[in-house]
């Protein structure tokens, strides 16, 4: 074992299994959190913004009013991950997602994650985490895989290493 | 920041580029980037995220990141903050249809941030017009913060 190795990450890496499920808290969406993503994202899209542009139709997809980013669902699945991984000293290294549904104002959306495989490369070791999210009548409404790192060497202290 | 970012996508329409005029591979304008402490706060509270990593600075400090960071998922915010106002990404009614983003090192308060893009790919697929994104975010040291692919459906 690398003299470096963090204690901690190798529990948890190695406490892995299959079926090990990633916890995610639930998100309340109403129309104030969508206006606060547009505020934090700078996407200003209509499509989050104006009901009557949205009750126009979009080719075949017509969505009645304004609908939540996409790329909500995105920070929130990142969230869960850096949430889970922090506190062990894992680094959230990839992120594949995407959406099934619209979500809109008064929906409940929560993510959820669980690792489907595991393994070791030569220098570090990785997980891959099927990943999903849920809206309050448990539809699934966006999806995707995640893979994390539980790095030999302490989180932040080679890749992430300042050279300024 | 957000004071003099143009908020009405409606301007400019007419500047931006249709899925016509995208040529796959040439590289889009982009403009860098001085991330604040304070827009990385209005992002995190946009998803909910209060993790003392972009808030504690004394926390922060001690961790082994050595000072405070940006999440992971900043770069939906840098997206926007990179690309200019006539760019194709803010022309109304373009739907994200799935990203895909890897990370290398964390963003930081104060870092310059930098972007290469383009588009890499244009096609049609059931009746709609797609376009594939290629995008790298650097910092001021030339370091690779995160790169990503995306694809929208292009207004029609």
């Amino acid at each position: 074992m690398n003299q470096t190795a963090n204690a901690h990450t190798t529990a948890a890496f190695e406490a892995l299994k299959e079926g090990t499920e990633v916890p995610g808290q639930p998100f309340a969406v109403t129309r104030e959190t969508i206006r606060a993503f547009c505020e934090g994202s700078l996407d200003f899209n209509p499509l989050h913004l104006d009901d009557d542009y949205m009750k126009g139709s979009f080719g075949k997809t017509s969505f009645g009013g304004i609908i939540m980013h996409g790329m909500s669902n995105f920070g929130l699945l990142s969230r869960m991950l850096t949430d889970w991984l922090y506190p062990v000293g894992g680094v959230h290294r990839r992120l594949e997602t995407r959406w099934l549904a619209p979500v809109r104002p008064g929906d409940t959306i929560t993510p959820g994650g669980r690792v489907k495989y595991k393994r070791s490369t030569e220098k570090s070791r990785w997980a891959l985490v099927d990943v999903a999210i849920t809206n309050q009548r448990g539809e699934k409404i966006a999806q995707g895989e995640a893979m994390v790192e539980f790095p030999l060497e302490t989180a932040g202290s080679t890749r992430t290493k300042e050279t300024a | 920041m957000s004071a003099q970012f143009e908020t009405d996508f409606w301007k400019d329409e007419k500047r931006r580029k249709i899925w016509d005029d995208i040529v796959p591979g040439e590289p889009r304008k982009t403009i860098p980037y001085l991330l604040t402490l304070e827009a990385i706060h209005k992002y995190c509270e946009s998803v909910g995220d209060r993790h003392p990593l972009y808030y504690d600075e004394a926390y922060a400090k001690a961790s082994p990141y050595g000072g405070l960071i940006a999440p992971p998922s900043i770069h939906i915010l840098l997206m926007f903050s990179c690309t200019p106002i006539d760019d194709w990404m803010r022309s109304p009614g373009t739907i994200n249809a799935g990203q895909s983003w890897s990370y290398n090192i964390p963003a930081r308060p104060g870092d310059t941030i930098t972007l290469q893009a383009r588009a890499l790919d244009k096609f049609m697929k059931k009746d709609r017009l797609f376009v594939v994104h290629d995008n790298v975010f650097f910092n001021q040291h030339g370091q690779v913060i995160c790169s990503g692919r995306g694809q929208t459906i292009r207004p029609m």
